[in-house]
């Protein structure tokens, strides 16, 4: 095993990483940029080491200036968390170059499945289902219309090299369309440096389900079942589950056998997620392959009692799968909510601040990961994801009734966050009877709700709190204070 | 309190942690969280986080409209008048006193001055924007 881990990563997902390696007796090296100097995630390390500035560019995306923390501290295996560097091919490539072991597939996988032409062309011809489309080297104007014709409008374009939403566009009609294409195009060389596009069918309130998989050194591929994730603001999941309550049992073995089919097509190893489009009729269609831990791994967790940052790194140090294929049983059901220091009725946007008081809801069949506790400074640097909110249950309606509850008891005081957002999903009816699809937000959650007030009660609570905090004010302090003289009260 | 009326359960606030607070209504207690960060105060009440700000230095606030006159914060009822038309108050002191929401609180002299009226007794129920007392 490995006598030290550096985590190439920030917050939560490094928090998590450090508590399995904490658990399996290997020590742990944190990176940190200087915007992250009072984080959490460098606490919960063994070790700690100054990378770079806040830009991310500079600090957790200096493939040297990281390689140079894992040398100087000593660590011999490297694990990538999701964003940042984990899908980057020259990152796992530098790694290995270094004499170190990276926690995730080798470069060449990242390579072949980071191009999603090469990724698709690749499915195809395995016999993964794929959406109709057009993934062709004439990437001219004409070219890229007449695919559109006939693949059917409406269409979407994405970037071939693309994640995580940018640069993607549905375009419902041909005189949308040079717009549309030049509006990507930008979008995909500001993001990505290439502006190389795919086209696909684009399928109306599809839902978004993925198959998780692991593989080892020798040669065993398994799969650990689904994840629906079709709860999506900006082409970016919020509440993930499994399992999807979209499938039969006939559907669910038939596209675990494709996700599996899909891993053995990418000579697939370490821990995967091959990513469909499901169909109202059923069908479903390769979207692409994740070469990292997905940040929603953590409900499979919850229904197949596994670790999987644990067979990662197994796995990486060159053991066996300690089961086969259908050895693994999952039982019950899990949610998860991810909780974001953003603002839902301001078009999501990202809000900065100082998190004042933070508690997290606990019982039964709860699970609450973290990047911050109460102190924690919320930047504008990176991903405002603050906390990822895990409920399991015997079977969804419980899993749903413990997120219903566990929600109203997760305090977040200083930053604004999108809880509110949360707990209207989990509370929708169409949430609760499972009829979801990628557009379910738009549809049902477009409107912002009505500012409301807090009830006379809560004003009294807060004005009473005040003055316990306080201790005893001499009244002159008290009269000059605005929330002493009793004025009107108003939402800020 | 004086002569419990209909809403006059006893509540009380405690502070157990901090940041953290637990309500008594009777036979009810519960949890809620409380933190003030300058002007904004941040509730989290029965599962909704809020943002608030005092409004008393706003421009629409009435106070500064007319600068002696202290209003009824919200709907209530006065329980005691500590002043009488005519007194000299310095700034800070306890001018009355009105229950609402099942809480006590003091309406406070904002500056040194003389009582010019006093519009409420106790018992009286008040709304918010009445003037309740003027100072000169």
């Amino acid at each position: 095993m490995f006598a030290k881990v550096l985590i190439a990563n920030r917050g939560e997902i490094a928090v998590r990483v450090a508590r399995t390696c904490r658990v399996m007796g290997i020590p742990t090296v944190a990176v940190y940029s200087e915007a992250d100097r009072g984080a959490l995630h460098p606490r919960e390390a063994d070790e700690a080491v100054l990378v770079g500035p806040a830009e991310a560019a500079r600090s957790y995306l200096d493939i040297d200036a990281v390689l140079a923390a894992a040398k100087r501290t000593g660590a011999d295996a490297v694990h990538p968390g999701y964003g940042f560097l984990s899908q980057n091919a020259d990152f796992a490539e530098a790694v290995l170059r270094a004499g170190l072991t990276f926690i995730g597939p080798p470069p060449d996988v990242h390579r072949a499945m980071g191009d999603k032409q090469a990724a698709r062309r690749r499915m195809a011809a395995s016999g993964v289902p794929v959406v109709p489309g057009y993934e062709g080297d004439d990437q001219s104007d004409g070219a890229l219309l007449a695919a559109a014709r006939e693949v059917g409008w409406p269409v979407i374009l994405k970037p071939s090299r693309g994640g995580g939403g940018k640069g993607m566009r549905v375009v419902r009609s041909a005189e949308d369309f040079p717009s549309a294409l030049a509006a990507s195009r930008r979008e995909a060389r500001g993001a990505f440096g290439d502006d190389r596009m795919v086209l696909e069918r684009y399928l109306e309130k599809p839902r978004h389900v993925e198959v998780q998989v692991l593989g080892d050194t020798h040669g065993h591929l398994v799969h650990l079942f689904e994840r629906e994730c079709s709860i999506q603001r900006r082409h970016q999941k919020i509440v993930e589950e499994t399992p999807s309550p979209a499938l039969t049992p006939e559907r669910r073995a038939a596209l675990c056998a494709a996700g599996l089919a899909a891993a053995r097509a990418a000579a697939y190893v370490n821990a995967g997620t091959v990513e469909f489009l499901l169909a109202p009729d059923g069908s479903f269609y390769f979207l692409e392959v994740n070469t990292r831990l997905q940040v929603e791994h953590a409900v499979t967790e919850a229904i197949t009692g596994l670790d999987l940052v644990r067979l990662q790194i197994e796995i990486a140090a060159g053991k066996a799968l300690p089961f086969g294929p259908d050895e693994v049983s999952a039982q019950g059901h899990a949610l998860e909510c991810r909780l974001y220091a953003e603002d839902p009725d301001h078009d999501d946007r990202p809000a900065p601040g100082r998190v004042l008081h933070y508690a997290a809801p606990e019982g039964p069949g709860i699970r609450f990961d973290s990047g911050v506790v109460a102190g924690s400074e919320v930047t504008v640097h990176y991903d405002p994801m603050l906390a990822k909110l895990v409920t399991w249950g015997r079977d969804r309606g419980e899993a749903v009734a413990r997120m219903r509850a566990a929600l109203r008891r997760t305090v977040v005081l200083g930053v604004t966050t999108n809880l509110a957002r949360l707990q209207a999903i989990v509370d929708h009816p169409a949430f609760r009877a499972g009829a979801l699809h990628t557009g379910f937000i738009e549809e049902h959650l477009a409107a912002p709700a009505p500012p409301v007030g807090p009830p006379p009660e809560a004003l009294a609570a807060a004005h009473a709190a005040l003055r316990l905090s306080r201790g005893a004010g001499s009244p002159e302090a008290a009269a000059s204070d605005p929330w002493e003289t009793l004025g009107p009260w108003r939402l800020a | 309190m004086g002569d419990a009326g209909p809403v006059a359960a006893r509540v009380s606030v405690e502070l157990v942690a901090p940041g953290i607070f637990v309500w008594r209504d009777d036979d009810h207690v519960e949890t809620f969280h409380c933190v003030r960060d300058g002007e904004v105060v941040h509730l989290f009440w029965r599962g909704t986080a809020y943002r608030l700000e005092a409004d008393g230095q706003s421009s629409r606030s009435a106070h500064r409209v007319v600068p002696g006159a202290l209003e009824a914060p919200m709907p209530g009822r006065v329980i005691a008048v500590r002043v009488e038309p005519g007194q000299a108050v310095t700034k800070g002191q306890e001018l009355l006193v009105v229950e609402a929401m099942k809480m006590e609180n003091a309406l406070r002299a904002p500056r040194d001055g003389t009582v010019k009226s006093v519009a409420a007794r106790p018992g009286d129920m008040v709304s918010p924007g009445v003037v309740l007392v003027e100072l000169e």
